[in-house]
């Protein structure tokens, strides 16, 4: 029988779950409504800070590759419980697909500074 | 496994019925608005490898009333995700000697705190220019 990806997939969608509850609220607030409005050069410079240390990136990585995880997943389910027309091998690609290569463009983008 | 497995027919509204069944969809929603938030953090840190003057585009566009709606609609679906999320916690965690109420509360309050922790820290790193700049 082929081995099923579910417990991987479950096991990021959890740690996903978990920072959002932990930190998401005044992560959002962080980058929605503080961020935007600071002044612009002292923003990039503190964001420059953050990145440049190794702790930084992967703070960062985590933030933005593991509630790509936990959003996929409940998408995925989703459109399956709500009877989607869709081909159900081709969400799951596309989803979890995506969070993939996301995940992997960011921690790209993280080591080159 | 069967060959044939029965599944028995169900229409795509069957969660409009019953509100136990609303407020699961509901907390599954919640996804939605922070899957496009995260895209959004993506976006700001491709931006940033662009360097500064991208960078500070890309905190321009964040001020359009557009985007302070959407992260409003994020906001509140992130705390809702928290609150949901944390009355599982005990189902999935189970720690000989604490009471589950015991592993909600602690959740409950780390989760206060985490929160706080993060706004602080914005706080403290990216002095306000005082509105719209």
């Amino acid at each position: 029988m082929k081995r099923s990806n579910e417990p991987v997939a479950w096991g990021l969608f959890g740690a996903g779950g978990m920072l959002l509850a932990l930190v998401g609220p005044g992560l959002v607030v962080a980058t929605g409504f503080l961020l935007p409005f600071a002044e612009p050069a002292a923003a990039f410079h503190a964001v420059d800070a953050l990145i440049a240390h190794p702790l930084g990136k992967l703070l960062l990585l985590a933030a933005i590759a593991l509630p790509l995880y936990h959003t996929v997943h409940r998408l995925h389910h989703g459109l399956q419980e709500l009877h989607a027309p869709l081909p159900h091998g081709l969400v799951a690609l596309l989803c979890y697909g995506s969070a993939t290569v996301l995940t992997i463009a960011s921690a790209s983008w993280l080591l080159v500074r | 496994m069967t060959r044939k497995p029965y599944r028995a027919p169900q229409r795509w509204s069957w969660w409009l019925k019953n509100p136990a069944y609303r407020r699961y969809l509901l907390r599954e929603a919640t996804a939605l608005p922070l899957f496009i938030y995260a895209l959004v953090l993506v976006t700001g840190l491709y931006r940033y490898t662009q360097g500064q003057l991208a960078f500070t585009r890309w905190l321009e566009a964040l001020q359009a009333p557009g985007w302070l709606v959407f992260h409003a609609v994020a906001v509140a679906a992130c705390v809702l995700h928290a609150a949901t999320w944390i009355e599982l916690v005990p189902k999935l965690l189970v720690v000989p000697g604490i009471s589950g109420r015991s592993i909600k509360r602690g959740h409950q309050v780390a989760a206060l705190i985490g929160s706080a922790l993060v706004l602080g820290a914005a706080l403290v790193s990216w002095p306000l220019a005082g509105g719209a700049s």
